[in-house]
């Protein structure tokens, strides 16, 4: 354990040579990864490179088969004792999921729940909050993301951009360390992508440490601090998402660049 | 325009009717709960779990109900086993139609997206949260609809247990029926009781379906 750090030193989210295997397909081949605090990374490759399972790990959605994640300096899911690995308690793994918060590609809202329960039942349930604050904090929340005038409407009528936004302030109402984002805008008609991206920004420049899967390279480029590039469950190339999209140093990088070009020009 | 040996009756047979609308209610409640035991047990159990869930499940849905009665009434009491016929016929009727309970909310259970508990678990809710708050308030909108047409079927089959002497609507009707020697005013009476009563059920189902739908 890096004790000598000091809090503020300590990085947000560190992964350190995890893998992964989905029966003897490997999927995650000893990926190491370090996200510092305020620090906007994002992921790129191509479908089944890993990436979202990545993602799922740092959050224990993934139990990982080998190697550490850790996120403000707590290792998830299992804990090290004389070199072996125990699984921790449901309770302990319920504790560090309520400080991350996760945004999935197909919303997942509650479908049988308003706008604003959506937002108020883990913080009142999973953290305690008095209901009068969390319904005071989830209001603000809808206020920021324009959606105040939602908050008694059933998911179902909302668009899936309008749905997306709530699920990033249902994640936020948590006040999480940190943000995961897994391809929240892949199943967005084009015209909705750009709200939702608005909203990432938005807490990119607050200084929330993200996680971002994404396809939007034009996205990941102005926002990310840091581009990490995967391909067959390892990271194959990271660094300045300037001089990676325009000097990449590895062929995969190239091809994979070239291909998503190729496919964006003929759309 | 109802004959008069019908009308002359008519109180008697809900006299029945009712005992019929309670001997269901009885049984619908741990039917529902021995369903939803099952239907936990066959999707989270261990491979042990399922096997003897399943192999209830194939033995309840080969036997007929009314073999079933005839097993609690008659075969029971033979190896020194007594159970009175009222506790019997609401037991075994639970464990019949909450085998088919089971399948119902089992499909419910696996037809919510794995995304529901994805999300659900990411927030930090422990098991028991989940399921109360995000896992069976979905499941109980999904199974509605078949929960009622099962309820329908349970509603018709509280007449077998008048053939175990259990007095309620069709025994009521027999009673009737074989005083007066009309059997067809009479009976024609208890299957329109019977209709009614299932009728408004499943009205009841339709507007539940209404009620509930929302997409995923």
């Amino acid at each position: 354990m890096p004790t000598e750090l000091t809090a503020h030193e300590r990085p947000m989210v560190e992964l350190r040579r995890v893998s992964m295997s989905f029966g003897r397909h490997r999927v995650l081949n000893d990926v190491s990864l370090t996200v510092s605090r305020g620090e906007m990374v994002a992921i790129i490759g191509p479908s089944g490179s890993g990436k979202t399972t990545l993602l799922r790990c740092i959050n224990f959605l993934e139990e990982y088969d080998g190697g550490e994640v850790l996120v403000d300096g707590e290792t998830v899911g299992f804990r090290l004792e004389a070199g072996r690995r125990i699984r921790r308690t449901e309770r302990e793994i319920a504790a560090t999921r309520s400080n991350i918060g996760i945004v999935f590609q197909s919303y997942n809202l509650f479908p049988h729940m308003t706008v604003l329960r959506n937002i108020t039942a883990a913080p009142i349930r999973v953290k305690g909050v008095s209901p009068e604050e969390a319904e005071a904090r989830a209001r603000a929340l809808l206020s920021r993301i324009g959606l105040l005038e939602k908050a008694d409407e059933l998911p179902v009528k909302l668009s899936g951009g309008q749905q997306q936004r709530v699920a990033i302030a249902r994640a936020l109402a948590m006040q999480p360390k940190v943000m995961l984002f897994d391809e929240v805008t892949s199943a967005l008609d084009p015209e909705l992508v750009g709200e939702v991206l608005a909203v990432m920004k938005s807490l990119a420049d607050d200084g929330m440490t993200m996680v971002v899967v994404t396809h939007e390279m034009q996205f990941a480029r102005e926002i990310a601090n840091r581009i990490v590039f995967m391909d067959e469950g390892a990271i194959v190339e990271e660094g300045d998402p300037k001089r990676l999209f325009s000097a990449p140093t590895t062929e995969r990088l190239r091809a994979f660049l070239k291909r998503y070009r190729e496919s964006y020009l003929l759309s | 325009m109802l004959p008069d040996v019908l009308i002359a009756n008519f109180g008697y047979l809900l006299r029945g009717a009712v005992v019929t609308v309670g001997l269901a209610a009885a049984t619908i409640v741990p039917s529902a709960v021995i369903g939803m035991l099952l239907a936990l047990a066959k999707v989270f159990g261990g491979i042990t779990v399922r096997a003897i869930v399943d192999v209830y499940l194939y033995v309840i849905r080969g036997v007929p109900l009314l073999v079933l009665l005839f097993f609690m009434y008659y075969a029971l009491p033979y190896s020194g086993i007594d159970v009175p016929p009222l506790f019997g016929g609401v037991l075994v009727m639970s464990l019949y139609f909450g085998a088919f309970m089971a399948e119902i909310f089992r499909a419910a259970i696996l037809s919510l997206p794995r995304a529901q508990w994805d999300a659900a678990r990411s927030l930090g809710m422990r098991r028991r949260l989940m399921f109360r708050i995000v896992i069976y308030p979905q499941v109980f909108r999904l199974a509605a609809p078949p929960f009622v047409n099962t309820c329908i079927l349970l509603v018709k089959s509280t007449s077998l247990v008048s053939i175990i002497s259990l007095w309620e609507l069709t025994l009521a009707g027999r009673e009737v029926a074989e005083r007066t020697f009309a059997p067809l005013q009479i009976f024609g009476g208890v299957a329109i009781i019977y209709f009614v009563l299932c009728y408004a059920l499943s009205r009841y189902g339709l507007y539940l379906e209404e009620r509930m739908r929302f997409a995923h």
